[in-house]
């Protein structure tokens, strides 16, 4: 199970769109909650995905126009236990871990 | 006080738009009833479908926004498939849709359908407003997001009593985005890795897309690559990006690319994407895709990154600023020689195996009908065999000089958004080919096409299938050709007439002669040269076939060249 994190902007249709491209992979929603946050809203969902439909869905997400940050943890650690990592669209990693593994 | 209808219609202008495609009907008839002094030209289509294909020629050809205008229910729904070609190919589109009454809005009232919920998944961003004072944020949001990063479709659906209201209006706003929103950016340190990557490739290659052309960024991208002088393709959509006749490139790639392009995309060990999704028609078996590849993939949107193949460096950013950006760091840079690797790739074997083709008819003929067009050309190709003959035989350098729907393939297509083109560039010669499927899926344009007098060059290739799915039940369904008959077409020369546009037609026996006869060669130059619409029909035979062709699950290595 993987747990997501997404802070977005309560616009109309934000929430659908963060849910269709769950959807649109035919991944079943085990859990789902949203609420506000600050001047934004949070929604939490648990999902059974693969590790490339983990990138997938992270970057579709960051994709959409009112979706302001995107992060996953594995759902086995606790929300406790382990702080969410946040997962930027991939260019922010190029000067770090994913340079030197293209180089590798 | 203006009415809603005004302040719409005030808000177009603002936003630069002065002409619209569309279709009216009960929800959006105050919208329709402002128009006149509105400083807004509307062409009316036969049909919605057609209103935002036209819409999206003219939006392709310009790099403009495109407006489509409906109605609400089935006029909104007929909207759906030009917002998702428009969604799959990265295309400024605004569609402004009528909605029934605000207060039977859940009701189920007549012509009522929640198109917001409808496209949802296919916009980039959408509006139902909810009162009058929205709409000038509304549109101007709404203009933002469609032509801003990665193009796409918006709907602002508008219901009618709020197109009817009046209010104080002091002017259209500009929409200020959102703080971290719109375009990623790369970090400055993805140009010395890909330095260090060109500097350990013996085999680099360069793939040009769509991104190319919506980045603006063309002749910053032809500079790189004449630095580079590394083999070199395009997708559908990057066609006319690199010039043709560039030494290092090899054509389009993918299903029915060239062999010297799908060669070298297999044999590569360096693959520079610059702004293509890597979709499966480009990639064939993505687990056997450039299998000993790194991929350095400029994108700028993140959702197209690893789709179907992950890469080793993603950058994300617009062309623009990338492409100069790593420009610079090759001044600095000692690359190898890969002059073998490019007589390899780019010699004589596998571009004279490309040649075989030219045996087809249908394949001569394009020649020699593009041969004659005027340099100031446009070519609009609808979806099917024909499309990817018109794609492989086309040789342009105007990045926006071929147009089709190539991520959603939708036929019906070329016709309206020839349209488009032909209203956005009224003395480009305008050519339209489809296939006789295709055309009749939006035939009553022709309507369009005469009442505006547009001298569109409409080509049909008549197979009197549907040609490329016959094709594959040909190849892999055992000849079952369940369903893609269509040897009783109307005649399509007689259909014309009742347009009153004037029509011919050409047998593929007279590509027989190399080159073709005098007569032959007078009927296309008349009508290319017409000053009015033409429609041309091909007849060819019913079995010719696109080659070279990759099978489904095969890899790029694998295409075959059936037996022409």
């Amino acid at each position: 199970m993987q747990m997501f994190h997404i802070r977005y902007r309560n616009a109309q249709g934000a929430l659908m769109r963060i849910l269709n491209a769950i959807s649109r992979r035919g991944i079943d929603l085990t859990s789902v909650h949203a609420e506000a946050r600050g001047q934004e809203y949070a929604v939490t969902v648990l999902l059974e995905v693969t590790h490339k439909q983990i990138g997938q869905l992270c970057r579709e997400w960051s994709s959409i126009v009112d979706v302001v940050d995107v992060g996953s943890s594995a759902a086995s650690l606790g929300p406790g236990q382990a702080a969410w990592a946040p997962l930027p669209p991939s260019s922010a990693s190029i000067s770090g871990q994913s340079a030197r593994a293209a180089l590798a | 006080m203006p009415k809603g209808a005004e302040i719409v219609l005030q808000c177009l202008r603002a936003e630069g738009v002065d002409l619209a495609f569309g279709y009216p009907g009960g929800a959006i008839m105050p919208l329709y009833d402002s128009l006149d002094g509105s400083g807004i030209r509307h062409i009316l289509t036969r049909h919605e479908q057609g209103a935002v294909f036209a819409a999206e020629g003219y939006a392709r050809v310009t790099g403009k926004v495109g407006v489509a205008i409906a109605t609400s229910g089935p006029g909104a729904t007929n909207l759906v498939t030009g917002i998702a070609d428009a969604k799959m190919d990265s295309v400024p589109l605004v569609c402004i849709t009528g909605q029934v009454r605000s207060a039977m809005i859940g009701s189920d009232a007549f012509q009522e359908t929640d198109v917001f919920g409808v496209t949802l998944s296919l916009t980039k961003w959408s509006r139902l407003v909810r009162t009058i004072d929205e709409i000038p944020e509304v549109i101007a949001e709404g203009f933002h997001w469609a032509r801003s990063g990665r193009p796409g479709p918006v709907v602002i659906d508008i219901p009618t009593d709020l197109l009817k209201a009046k209010r104080e209006f002091s002017g259209p706003v500009k929409f200020a985005a959102h703080a971290g929103s719109g375009e990623a950016r790369a970090e400055g340190a993805f140009r010395d890795t890909i330095v260090a990557l060109l500097e350990q490739a013996a085999r680099p290659v360069a793939l040009v897309g769509a991104g190319a052309k919506l980045s603006g960024a063309i002749a910053e991208l032809r500079r790189l690559l004449d630095d580079l002088n590394i083999p070199t393709f395009a997708t559908v959509h990057g066609l006319g990006a690199v010039p043709p006749q560039s030494p290092y490139y090899l054509g389009m790639v993918g299903m029915h690319g060239t062999r010297a392009a799908n060669m070298a995309l297999h044999e590569t060990d360096l693959l520079l994407v610059f702004g293509a999704r890597l979709d499966d028609r480009v990639t064939g078996d993505p687990t056997r895709f450039a299998p000993q590849a790194r991929i350095v993939h400029f994108e700028i949107d993140p959702a197209q990154l690893d789709r179907v193949r992950a890469c080793e460096l993603p950058v994300i950013g617009n062309l623009a600023d990338t492409i100069p950006a790593l420009q610079a760091e090759l001044g600095h840079a000692s690359l190898p020689d890969w002059s073998d690797w490019r007589a390899l790739a780019c010699g004589g074997e596998r571009a004279e195996l490309d040649l075989r083709g030219r045996a087809q008819p249908t394949l001569r003929f394009l020649d020699e009908l593009f041969s004659r067009l005027p340099a100031d050309n446009v070519v609009i190709a609808d979806v099917g065999q024909h499309q990817m003959w018109a794609a492989q035989r086309y040789r342009s350098s105007s990045p926006r000089g071929f147009i089709t729907s190539g991520g959603l393939g939708a036929m019906g297509f070329a016709l309206p958004a020839a349209v488009g083109v032909q209203l956005a560039r009224p003395q480009t010669c305008v050519l339209c080919v489809s296939g006789d499927g295709g055309f009749q899926m939006n035939i009553q344009e022709l309507a369009t096409v005469r009442r505006l007098g547009l001298p569109i060059k409409m080509v049909i290739v008549d197979n009197k299938y549907l040609g490329m799915v016959r094709q594959w039940q040909q190849l892999f369904y055992q000849r079952n050709y369940a369903e893609t008959d269509l040897s009783d077409n109307p005649d399509f020369v007689e259909i014309a007439k009742a347009y009153r546009i004037r029509g011919w037609r050409l047998h593929e026996s007279a590509m027989a002669e190399y080159p073709v006869s005098a007569e032959t060669g007078n009927l296309i130059e008349t009508f290319l040269g017409s000053p009015e619409p033409e429609l041309l029909v091909f007849d060819c035979h019913p079995e010719a076939n696109v080659y070279p062709m990759v099978p489904a699950g095969a890899a790029l290595s694998e295409m075959v060249f059936g037996d022409e």
